[in-house]
């Protein structure tokens, strides 16, 4: 027989082999999706900050931008307070729109109201919109 | 009184298999404006009916979120104090829907259809219907519906402009529900759409061939977008399908290799 004329230890040699390198890749692939759920994500990073020039945001009025890859919105409410908000609605994700005459943010869609720090007035949002810190730098605005 | 605690047995279980089977009938059965007149025959019972088959009844709007009353007190419903508002006049109607629909209302007072407003100009319900409303498509631009008023033209134009872009946004939403199927996060991505989507289909509100041409493109560079990123998420789970497939390979193979090493140490024993 031609399985005979191989000695023993060299076909479990060769077997012991085999099986350490599919052992190994097994490993391997089983390492990958824990190293990509623990490592740092690339690129826009949580700490990101956006910088506004001052005068882009009027007393009473808003500036829309995006923030961390989303839309958000800048309010002056009071001389040289700036509130900044996530510009999506809580409810079905339209983009919200400032209403200066009533005071209100308001969705186009379903008529979701929010006051200016966020909360939910009316309408059907179940929760109300997220807020970013925001701080005065000479004559710009910085928000995160 | 055995036979008494056997009908209360047989009662407490015909109620759990009902809340059970059937919890959006229980649902549905809430409000006393349901109970009063989803049992009325004709003009006061239809109302229900067809609403059941509307797109509100779905996402749960019911019959007080447009017409107002009290729903869970059947003396005072359909009292005036309680924020009852019964049935808009044709020239109110614009307003009745705006009170949710804001955009579209915005968008359809300014053009031509809500300009002839009171002169015979259509309003929310001569497309869409009361009741039995569904998810608008291009389709409610029709031959059949527009010709009643005007020259079916102008009509025709808008859809031909708008019928694509629809197009790509019921794939994108069909798309998207087939990766949350899945068990992949898409909320964030389905409001995207949603959001354009309700843009569109404000802008056909417009009645205005040369806005809607003018803007399409753009609309449909955002879809682009989403649907790139939908695309992205589509080979991921290729590629993990196909690496999944090589891994239960390995392990198979594995499985062999590890019997025939099993058996070359019997085998050395056995010498």
């Amino acid at each position: 027989m031609e399985n005979d004329r191989i000695p023993p230890e060299r076909r479990r040699f060769f077997l012991i082999i085999m099986l350490s390198g599919i052992g190994a890749v097994l490993a391997a692939a089983a390492s990958w999706p824990v190293w990509q759920y623990l490592a740092p994500r690339k690129g826009v990073g949580e700490k990101e900050k956006v910088t506004i020039p001052r005068d882009q945001v009027p007393l009473g009025g808003t500036h829309f931008f995006t923030f961390r890859g989303h839309p958000a919105v800048v309010l002056q409410e009071k001389a040289g307070v700036f509130i900044a908000l996530t510009a999506v609605c809580t409810h079905l994700g339209c983009i919200i729109k400032w209403l200066p005459e009533k005071g209100e943010f308001e969705c186009p869609c379903h008529a979701g109201s929010f006051s200016p720090t966020g909360t939910v007035l009316g309408g059907p949002p179940p929760k109300p919109l997220e807020s970013y810190p925001v701080s005065v730098q000479d004559d710009s605005i910085v928000i995160g | 009184m055995r036979e008494a605690n056997v009908m209360l047995l047989a009662k407490s279980c015909l109620l759990l298999l009902l809340a059970l089977v059937a919890p959006g009938v229980l649902f549905a059965e809430e409000t006393v404006c349901i109970q009063c007149h989803g049992g009325q025959p004709g003009r006061l019972g239809e109302p229900v009916n067809l609403w059941r088959q509307s797109v509100h009844a779905v996402n749960g709007i019911s019959c007080h979120s447009c017409h107002g009353g009290d729903p869970t007190d059947f003396a005072n419903a359909m009292s005036p104090a309680r924020g009852f508002i019964g049935v808009p006049k044709g020239e109110a109607i614009p307003d009745f829907c705006g009170r949710c629909h804001v955009g579209v209302r915005e968008d359809y007072l300014q053009s031509a259809h809500g300009e002839a407003l009171g002169l015979g100009g259509p309003q929310c319900v001569t497309c869409h219907g009361n009741h039995a409303v569904r998810l608008a498509t291009p389709d409610l631009i029709n031959p059949q519906d527009c010709t009643r008023c005007h020259d079916y033209g102008r009509a025709d134009e808008i859809k031909s402009a708008v019928v694509e872009t629809d197009r790509m946004i019921a794939d994108l939403e069909h798309s998207l529900e087939a990766l949350h199927r899945v068990g992949i996060a898409t909320k964030e991505m389905r409001g995207e759409l949603f959001s354009l989507r309700n843009d569109f289909h404000r802008l056909f509100h417009s009645v205005d061939v040369e806005k809607v041409r003018s803007q399409t493109a753009d609309y449909q560079q955002k879809l682009g977008k989403i649907r790139n990123r939908g695309a992205a998420i589509e080979e991921e789970l290729a590629r993990r399908k196909l690496w999944g497939g090589v891994v239960v390979a390995l392990l198979v193979l594995g499985g062999i290799l590890a019997m025939l090493l099993h058996k070359a140490y019997l085998d050395e024993e056995r010498r």
